[in-house]
């Protein structure tokens, strides 16, 4: 809509809303469009510039109750209102406002914008580190991945300026004296909103306090926020769903994350797919898939990604000399057990379940897929054996699955893979690290002790052999894939890689979500660092580029990898068939182990408490079935027949090269 | 000595336990008491003891210090 569709109300009209009970020392202020409806505004007070669209037809929202357009009982105070809104029982104000089409706000307090406001956008958080140092610029475009650069490279002055300056960009893009409230948005039962802009589509119902913030969305993917929610200095992306009295103060929640029931949230950020309930997070970098659902427990100070914290989990970063200073990471994929204790700075190697309280510091980055102990007091390692739990494979079947946003246009760039060029790479140097603790430990040792942290001497070996297991199969995997997804006619076809791929003899990293080559991700930062990139949609292009080139880029880090890794001269075929028949038989190996681990859950021990007053076995078998007819045992026995299945077509393809 | 005396010493040590208590027929677990990061011990004791390299999934499925003396004999009749 424009000024030039507005008209000046007719006398007729104005004659017809002062009989309706509506009030305005200016009638002249007060414009409309064509085909305005005066008959529909009731019992409303007009101050300042106010426009009116058509109010025509009617609407029926969730509660099955037809709402027809029109304004009935509202305080509004220089709004615009676009076409066909119902607006009813406004007890404060509806005050420098821009609502757009179809808009149903409905027994509300006040809504209303004081000032200019950016709307939370370019506030800065201290995430990860409480006492500050990794201050973090929030906006509703921030990604998982803009946001890692921003905290994590506090050393590169050039980028973080770079990264501010985007940040601040937009705000100032946004900033205005007019809160929005986008096309086809219902708010019900809503107490104070002030300055806050609301994206397409979305549903505030109840909702108790929202200060300097904006609530993102689309039609495609509308968030909720409910009940009780108190939020200030926030951002809340696209398909998000907040309830039940959270508590959010300086935090940003992203796509398609559920919060709930009392949880509380100050200066974090909790990316896509992400949920919080009960529990309180502070000063932590919850990447996605960072999940707490349990009142005791609280994540302090740490960065996480597909994370699942156990009920009374906490970790400690404060020693009680300069402030609440230190930090910790949980790589992705890990896990904490009940009332687990981590005190930082630790840091934990991916896909690794903590249990116990774990009161050195240690590093296990080095050791993906471990379990981390306590004996005795002692925090204790055993590398690689995650990798073996049902757990962590049923884990890896399920986010994928579980993604819960539904716009197009994500924010988060996001590599689900378990095995990776980034976990390869961790298991290679750990094999590596393992064995020469082994050569140099003596034989009557129970344990080494490895950056902070003890691990059995006698599993030195046995560990070594379980990532060895583990590359064997990714590698593996990844040539499968290959062989059956490429339609190669040569070996030369089958082993190209694509000549714009990014890789190098340095670590893969894991920005939040998306893995990528050290290379590719420099070559990021310096268009970033160079103003090649200058705003936040450029930024976001150039991080979903880096997504789109992750399958070239492992492709080709597996075929630098695989000849030094196989003990290789020459990868020919003969080598190619080695590697698939050394896949197939850790693959099996693999599956035995996790059924092993599943089958547990079926035997002796488990049934205590079945059957509280006889037939025990019946009961379990009433509640919990039989290991053979379990779904996921089902699961383990398709896997079997794929991997059969792939070994024939594999080594069938390779005979024809 | 023999594979199972053997294997009751390497058992015995590991699980701090008397070497009496181990019997052919024991069952590590529900017998003997080794939990599950126990039974990965064992294995890697068992490699060590003997010296040989023992096959992951094959060897977490041996429940019995019996079946464990057979185990390894194969192992070591495969030199």
């Amino acid at each position: 809509m424009n000024s030039e569709q507005y008209l000046p109300l007719s006398r007729e009209a104005i004659k017809i809303l002062e009989k309706n009970g509506c009030w305005s020392r200016s009638w002249e202020k007060v414009k409309v469009s064509s085909g305005f409806d005066p008959t529909r505004v009731a019992g409303t007070i007009f101050r300042g510039d106010v426009r009116i669209g058509r109010l025509e037809g009617h609407f029926i929202p969730m509660d099955g109750i037809r709402r027809y357009a029109g304004i009935f009982d509202a305080n509004l105070h220089n709004v615009v209102i676009g076409d066909n809104c119902h607006i009813s029982n406004i007890n404060g104000w509806l005050s420098n406002l821009i609502i757009e089409n179809e808009v149903l706000i409905e027994n509300l307090g006040s809504f209303v914008c004081q000032g200019e406001s950016s709307f939370g956008n370019g506030h800065a958080i201290e995430v990860l580190n409480e006492g500050g140092g990794r201050e973090l610029k929030i906006t509703e475009q921030t990604s998982a991945q803009t946001a890692y650069l921003s905290s994590l490279y506090r050393h590169d002055d050039k980028l973080i300026s770079a990264l501010d300056d985007i940040a601040d960009k937009y705000a100032d893009s946004v900033r205005s004296d007019r809160g929005t409230i986008g096309r086809g948005t219902y708010i019900f039962h809503c107490q104070n909103i002030v300055n806050v802009n609301v994206g397409p589509g979305a549903i505030l119902r109840g909702v108790q306090n929202l200060k300097e913030g904006t609530v993102a969305s689309a039609k495609d993917a509308p968030t909720f926020v409910g009940d009780g929610v108190i939020a200030k200095d926030f951002i809340i992306q696209k398909g998000a769903h907040i309830t039940d009295g959270s508590v959010l103060a300086s935090t940003l929640i992203g796509e398609g994350t559920k919060i709930g029931r009392q949880f509380s949230a100050e200066n974090s950020v909790l990316f896509s797919n992400s949920e919080g309930f009960h529990s309180e997070v502070c000063s932590i970098f919850g990447g996605p898939y960072t999940v707490t659902h349990h009142r005791s427990t609280l994540l302090i100070a740490g960065m996480f990604s597909f994370f699942n914290a156990g009920s009374a989990t906490n970790q400690s970063n404060h020693m009680y000399k300069l402030g609440p200073l230190h930090q910790g990471i949980l790589e992705r994929g890990c896990k904490t057990g009940s009332s687990s204790y981590l005190l930082w700075p630790s840091r934990v190697g991916a896909f690794s379940a903590v249990m116990g309280k774990h009161n050195a510091n240690f590093d296990t980055s080095d050791f993906p897929f471990s379990y981390v102990n306590e004996e005795k007091g002692k925090s204790t390692l055993v590398p690689g054996m995650n990798f073996f739990t049902v757990g962590t494979m049923r884990d890896g079947l399920k986010w994928p699955t579980r993604d819960r946003r539904t716009n197009e246009d994500k924010l988060d760039q996001i590599v689900f893979d378990v095995l990776s060029p980034y976990t390869a790479q961790k298991m290679i140097n750990g094999q590596r690290i393992l064995l020469d603790l082994y050569a140099g430990a003596e034989k009557g040792q129970e344990y080494v002790n490895y950056q902070g942290i003890l691990i059995k001497r006698l599993l030195l070996k046995t560990c070594s052999r379980y990532y060895r297991m583990a590359l064997e199969k990714y590698f593996g995997d990844v040539l499968v894939a290959r062989l059956q997804h490429a339609h190669p006619s040569s070996l030369n076809e089958l082993m190209r890689t694509n000549t714009d791929a990014q890789v190098d003899d340095k670590a893969w990293v894991d920005v939040s979500g998306l893995l990528c080559s050290r290379s590719r991700l420099d070559s990021l930062l310096a268009e970033i660092k160079n103003g090649g990139i200058a705003d936040s949609e450029s930024l976001q292009a150039a991080v979903v580029k880096t997504k789109q080139s992750y399958g070239a880029d492992a492709w080709a880090w597996v075929v630098k990898t695989i000849p030094a890794f196989f003990e290789l001269e020459e990868v020919d075929t003969d080598a190619l068939r080695t590697i698939l028949e050394k896949w197939h038989k850790s693959s099996l190996k693999l599956l035995n182990m996790v059924e092993m681990d599943a089958s547990k859950e079926f035997e002796g021990s488990v049934r205590i408490g079945f059957g509280i007053d006889g037939q025990a076995d019946a009961d379990f078998a009433a509640v919990r079935g039989t290991f053979e007819e379990n779904s996921f045992k089902k699961q383990l026995d398709d896997m079997r027949e794929q991997v059969e299945k792939s070994l024939a077509q594999g080594l069938d393809i390779l005979n024809k090269l | 000595m023999s594979t199972l005396e053997q294997i009751k010493q390497v058992v015995a040590e590991l699980l701090k336990i008397d070497e009496s208590r181990i019997q052919e027929d024991s069952k590590f677990v529900e017998d003997l008491g080794a939990d599950s990061m126990q039974s990965i011990e064992l294995v890697a004791a068992f490699e060590e003891a003997f010296d040989i390299e023992m096959d992951e999934d094959a060897a977490l499925g041996v429940k019995t210090v019996g079946d464990a003396v057979t185990f390894i004999d194969a192992v070591l009749a495969k030199g």
